[in-house]
């Protein structure tokens, strides 16, 4: 595992694992993982099929108990009622209801989350490219639209960390601009982001800090 | 940022699983005519005689209801477990067994407040007097809920097993023994012109007790579902 320094060094340490490990059923998903992630940062985990990266994305959003090693929020142990409402995630299930509109699932979101400072229901959807979709139920939008009505949250609601499991799957090629814009901002807002891809990343702000899985 | 008040997010959760609720109305519909047809079903098997019908009528409307609240029950969680929607519920910042408190209210809402409507109608078919009809009505309002509330602690814990409807019924039937007792209690002694006050008492105070206790049941259990 290797964690290259990068550009935000003199940043706040919002994340760090320390020999983090994961077993399923006394194999190893993962072992001994080590890194540090900072406010402005973004850190692209890297891996094969199967090594790893959900399970990961899926520990570090409270989801999944830590089997090994620790997890630290801001220097302190990591306990969900401290980070809870900071972090954003974003897995392979949705989370969108089929029956509703995109503004409707939305507003669900917004009612338990609350809006980020300075942004509406409307500029969201615009901003994904959705903003003739209102009346239509999600279950008629096609996969990268569905895809988009999930980006809508990060527009939308506020975190600090963002846990994005294979955010460009589905997108066309400005469904991927879009993701990388709103990475982008959300750094520029001293957040940080955690991303995991199979497809090449073409990240215009800092180099990413690379996060290689392994057994 | 701005985090919304607990009202907010309730009603939020509420309206969004009330509208889902409509946009697929036909399944409301669907424990209702249940409940009609097995209750017409037994004055064709026992004889159209009044005085027996009387005497069953309170207890066959009662087992009816449950069986009938039975089939709409495992998809109380299931459809949000299927769409991440739960985990994103789990993953928001208010507290989870409230949010599921009010998830197994808009479920009571939506399937055993239909059934509690047309129960005058279900007993009258079986000749139950209608002096009768206002303690039947109370006995399932409260015991309609501790149904949901019972059940959607079995789903909870079943919720990630493939075909759990059939090991639902089985575990649920069982701890429903006691709200039938008293249900059906308070029916008879109502309709043998006793005070029936006591048992609908019971009802009420364990309604009460699974009021608190089923919702944090239910977070455990989920958080344990979407540890796997």
């Amino acid at each position: 595992m290797t964690a290259a320094p990068t550009a935000a060094t003199d940043n706040v340490i919002l994340l760090e694992t320390r020999e983090l490990g994961f077993y399923r059923q006394d194999e190893p998903v993962f072992a001994s993982l080590n890194f540090r992630l900072r406010s402005g940062e973004l850190g692209l985990i890297e891996g094969d099929n199967g090594s790893g990266k959900t399970t990961l994305m899926r520990i570090l959003a409270g989801l999944l108990h830590v089997d090994e090693g620790e997890l630290y929020w801001h220097g302190q142990p990591l306990q969900r009622e401290h980070c809870v409402g900071e972090v954003l995630f974003l897995g392979h299930q949705l989370g969108l209801k089929a029956d509703l509109s995109p503004s409707e699932n939305l507003q669900v979101a917004v009612g338990l989350h609350g809006y980020r400072a300075q942004t509406t229901l409307s500029a969201a959807l615009a901003e994904v490219g959705l903003s003739g979709y209102d009346d239509e139920p999600v279950r008629r939008l096609s996969a990268g639209q569905k895809k988009r009505a999930a980006l809508a949250r990060l527009v939308l609601l506020p975190a600090t960390l963002w846990l994005l499991d294979e955010p460009y799957a589905n997108l066309d090629r400005t469904g991927i601009a879009l993701v990388n814009r709103l990475l982008e901002e959300h750094l520029a807002r001293d957040g940080a982001a955690l991303v995991t891809s199979h497809g090449a990343v073409s990240f215009h702000g800092g180099e990413p800090q690379r996060i290689r899985m392994h057994a | 940022m701005s985090r919304p008040g607990l009202a907010n997010a309730c009603a939020a959760m509420l309206r969004r699983d009330l509208t889902l609720a409509w946009r697929r109305r036909g399944d409301i519909a669907m424990p209702v005519l249940y409940a009609l047809i097995v209750t017409m079903l037994f004055p064709f098997a026992l004889g159209p005689e009044d005085t027996l019908l009387q005497r069953i009528a309170g207890g066959v409307v009662l087992v009816t209801i449950l069986l009938a609240m039975l089939l709409a029950l495992d998809a109380m969680f299931s459809s949000d477990i299927e769409d991440g929607s739960l985990e994103q519920l789990v993953l928001a910042p208010q507290p989870l067994a409230l949010m599921l408190a009010v998830k197994i209210l808009a479920h009571w809402l939506t399937t055993a407040l239909p059934l509690i409507v047309i129960s005058p109608l279900l007993a009258g078919m079986l000749h139950l007097p209608t002096a009768v009809m206002p303690v039947l009505v109370l006995a399932l309002l409260l015991s309609t809920p501790m149904l949901s509330l019972l059940g959607a602690i079995l789903v909870a814990l079943t919720a990630g097993t493939r075909r759990s409807g059939m090991l639902l019924a089985l575990m649920l039937l069982p701890l429903c023994v006691p709200v039938v007792i008293f249900a059906a209690g308070a029916v008879a002694a109502s309709q043998q012109g006793l005070p029936w006050l006591a048992p609908i008492a019971w009802l009420g105070a364990a309604l009460v007790l699974l009021l608190v206790l089923a919702p944090l049941a239910c977070a455990a259990a989920l958080r344990i579902a979407l540890d796997a």
